[in-house]
């Protein structure tokens, strides 16, 4: 695999979303600060100073929250294969002499990475300033939460393929498909609420989820509050199933490929 | 009288044309309704499952939660269905060029915005979503409904559509100057204002409240039309009428501004082969 194409495209994605004017970017950082200060006020309401609420202390929960936000880029994987096809450029996608997946992962990593360095960075280094301590629980959780995300990151994409392929075999209007599919996924992932606070059960039937191996996995894996063997065991588990299915769902709707948009 | 009117009759073609690609294939019928119906539960779902598990959440019961609830449903639903089409997104239209579609229709440009986002048949379900939300909430809730009390339901309910609005129209109106960078502002905006909405504030800092009810007036969306509703907050009724009419003015101002700009320099975002750059 020539890696040099998928580094210049990564390095020009990431270039290009800095054309956006400072204020746009100021803005669209305030917004995400806003979000994380109501979600850390949310739980110190809801949740009490000491000891601990379905195994999650207020303390891990807010760090939690935090390292959510931080990551939100790789938690909330979206490669723009849908996009693509809603545009209709993916035509020119696959005339490139790059890979199809090389090439999307490689833009959605460019593209996280002017984030990382201008908001979550400036982010993880304020924590202190909102009484949270956002370092990992332990230094071997840090370690395991890396390995996790990108097995997060690995089974995001996937499903980003089989997604796409099911946009492109039902034909239906990716938009509004688009959008059911980011507010279910962003609830059932954890990313938001940790999955231990769900009524009912449910967290429990959700952490098996895909979805859950996408958010959920790697954050309980950083603040200790969940067991990382059978984490990391599950998400290894759905990247074996899930990039198979991509793999032959994509090769066998690739050629019904019809423009979406333009 | 006259305006009235071709406000109606617009209306009624926005209604038809909406109609017309509603019921012209079953299958994105369906889909439209039910990814309306998701979405919109999924934009208090969060809230809703926190407080049912933690029985409420500070002073809030849980159905009152749901009531708050319910009306976040409702005005994203007015929304959807009133100002559909990038009027709502309007950084958009802006962004890419597209005033000048407005701008040469022998109608007024707020009659435009007014009508054109009318989406009464694909845009209704988010809304009954949150008909259905609310009025099992004052069910659950026992709630005594007055006149009066409907009165001020609705003047709230207008007023905080009000303050979505012109809250998008204000940061959407960047899009004059920076058509590129901020075509998406409004929907940022906007999303914003849609994922916090739901979110009880009390909690909050005094400093973030503030901001929140003033600046950025998430707060008017539902957790204080809410409290006043349910008797949480006894004064300060006109709060949310007043915001909506001081935000709307600075929105109105910053708009003329942004238009007295495009009137010189027009959109350069099309190229000579008919696309954007």
């Amino acid at each position: 695999m020539n890696l040099k194409k998928h580094w210049k495209t990564m390095s020009v994605v990431a270039t290009d979303s800095l054309h956006d004017q400072g204020f746009v970017l100021i803005g669209n950082y305030t917004l995400r600060l806003l979000r994380v200060v109501f979600l850390i006020s949310l739980w110190r309401t809801l949740l009490p100073e000491e000891g601990d609420i379905s195994g999650m202390t207020r303390d891990a929960v807010l760090t939690y929250t935090l390292i959510a936000e931080i990551f939100s880029g790789f938690m909330s994987v979206r490669t723009g294969l849908d996009e693509a096809l809603w545009r209709g450029d993916i035509a020119n996608r696959l005339l490139r002499p790059v890979g199809i997946y090389g090439q999307f992962i490689a833009e959605m990593l460019g593209d996280r990475i002017p984030n990382l360095i201008l908001f979550s960075l400036p982010l993880f280094c304020i924590a202190p300033f909102f009484d949270i301590n956002p370092l990992p629980a332990n230094p071997t959780s840090g370690g395991l939460f890396i390995v996790s995300l990108l097995l997060g990151v690995l089974i995001g994409v996937a499903f980003d393929f089989i997604f796409a392929s099911l946009l492109v075999f039902l034909e239906q209007s990716v938009y509004a498909l688009m959008q059911i599919r980011d507010a279910v996924s962003v609830l059932l992932s954890g990313a938001i609420i940790p999955l231990a606070f769900l009524p009912w059960g449910l967290g429990d039937a959700l952490t098996w989820l895909p979805f859950a191996s996408v958010a959920s996995a790697p954050l309980r894996i950083y603040t200790n509050t969940g067991d990382p063997i059978f984490l990391l065991s599950l998400q290894v588990a759905w990247t074996i199933v899930l990039w198979p299915i991509a793999h032959a769902l994509w090769n066998f709707n690739r050629e019904r490929l019809v423009s979406h948009g333009g | 009288m006259n305006t009235l009117k071709k406000i109606i009759s617009r209306l009624r073609v926005q209604a038809y044309l909406d109609f017309m690609w509603m019921t012209r294939d079953s299958k994105l019928c369906l889909i439209n309704i039910v990814s309306d119906i998701i979405l919109n539960l999924a934009g208090v779902a969060a809230v809703f499952l926190l407080a049912t598990r933690f029985e409420g959440i500070g002073i809030w019961s849980r159905d009152q939660i749901v009531f708050m609830l319910g009306y976040a449903a409702l005005v994203r639903g007015i929304m959807d269905m009133g100002f559909s089409y990038n009027v709502l997104h309007i950084s958009r239209r802006i962004g890419r060029g597209q005033m000048d579609h407005v701008l040469i229709q022998p109608q007024p440009v707020w009659m435009a915005f007014l009508t054109e986002g009318f989406m009464p048949f694909s845009g209704i379900w988010a809304f009954l979503t949150g008909v259905g939300i609310t009025a099992w909430a004052i069910l659950q809730l026992n709630l005594t409904l007055t006149f009066y009390w409907g009165l001020l339901f609705a003047l709230h309910l207008f007023t905080s559509c009000i303050i979505v609005l012109a809250f998008s129209f204000l940061w959407g109106s960047l899009a004059f100057w920076a058509p590129l960078a901020a075509e998406e502002i409004s929907s940022r905006a906007v999303n914003f204002m849609y994922q916090l909405k739901s979110f009880p504030l009390d909690g909050l800092g005094p400093y973030v409240l503030l901001s929140m009810l003033t600046v950025l007036p998430v707060g008017f969306v539902a957790w204080y039309p809410a409290r006043q509703l349910l008797g949480l907050e006894t004064t300060g009724i006109w709060h949310t009428t007043a915001v909506a009419m001081i935000l709307s003015l600075v929105a109105f101002v910053a708009f003329k501004k942004g238009m007295k700009h495009y009137e010189q320099t027009g959109s350069q975002r099309y190229l000579g082969w008919g696309h954007r750059n």
